[in-house]
């Protein structure tokens, strides 16, 4: 707000004309972020996207380097899975598990 | 003949068969535990094998409507392909229902595998949505619009006082705890 300060004052004395109970006089801006992502975890696996998924666990349990195959994949409705685990599932039924959309891949990788 | 390709075959189904065994006794293992923190007082859950996670009998008492007074039995057998494929269900005890045949076989959304709408199983669900799924048939979900029984569906239609008649005989007769 750019309001003249003399011309406040004017307002001020003015009594016939009170039309202005407040004036903004500042404001602090808060904002918030977080990840572009509905939830951290798989919700096929119920693992966090970010570790590998229950199905490599199982299968590398000694492999150290094993984790770096498991990648994650944002579909075109911004829910993540284990590109692992939603591969499975789109074999019987191509729609997002979790709000039914036709899946399509956004992106792939951590 | 045993060919090369034959035998590496079987080693890749047994190897895939060991893992999904992993998966599923590891999932399995998670959501026993949230159903039994979530189970109401008119549901129990027996495992009749404790070495066999993924079989046992679900009993429910409907507290309230046309079942009132009956204790069902329901068997599920979750298979090595959980979650990706939904658990098999079967109603052990005989009841006259428009939705759950007098063989078993319980009609829920959620449990056909293979669905177009979207109600059907998504590996997003759990033992415990089966649950709600399986008490929400006394109540919320019965419908006589789309029955597996038929005559029992037709029934209500023509007399809703027979329908109660013969659902409470089959109480009397093969749901009394």
């Amino acid at each position: 707000m750019s309001e003249d300060p003399e011309n406040v004052e004017k307002m001020e004395g003015d009594s016939a004309k009170p039309d202005r109970m407040f004036t903004l006089k500042k404001w602090n801006a808060v904002a918030m972020w977080s990840w572009d992502v509905e939830c951290d975890t798989c919700a096929i696996c119920r693992v966090q996207v970010m570790d590998a998924c229950l199905r490599c666990q199982a299968e590398s349990k000694r492999d150290f380097y094993g984790k770096q195959d498991c990648v994650v994949v944002w579909g075109e409705c911004n829910h993540s899975f284990h590109y692992c685990c939603m591969s499975l599932w789109v074999k019987q039924n191509n729609r997002c598990p979790l709000c039914q959309q036709e899946w399509s891949i956004q992106r792939m990788g951590k | 003949m045993i060919t090369l390709s034959q035998r590496l075959k079987k080693q890749q189904d047994q190897a895939v068969s060991n893992n999904r065994i992993s998966v599923r006794d590891r999932l399995l293992a998670r959501e026993l535990q949230e159903l039994s923190q979530i189970l109401p007082s008119n549901c129990s859950v027996n495992h009749e094998n404790v070495n066999d996670l993924s079989s046992f009998i679900l009993s429910i008492k409907p507290n309230e409507g046309f079942w009132q007074g009956g204790c069902f039995k329901f068997g599920v057998d979750v298979t090595e392909d959980y979650n990706m494929v939904p658990p098999i269900v079967k109603c052990l005890t005989r009841l006259w229902h428009p939705n759950i045949s007098e063989n078993g076989e319980v009609c829920l959304s959620l449990l056909r595998q293979h669905s177009v709408d979207g109600l059907g199983w998504s590996p997003t669900r759990r033992l415990n949505d089966v649950l709600w799924g399986l008490l929400a048939l006394f109540t919320d979900l019965l419908n006589f619009d789309d029955p597996l029984n038929i005559e029992a569906a037709d029934m209500y239609r023509t007399s809703k006082e027979d329908f109660q008649r013969k659902v409470n005989e089959y109480v009397i007769k093969y749901a009394i705890d």
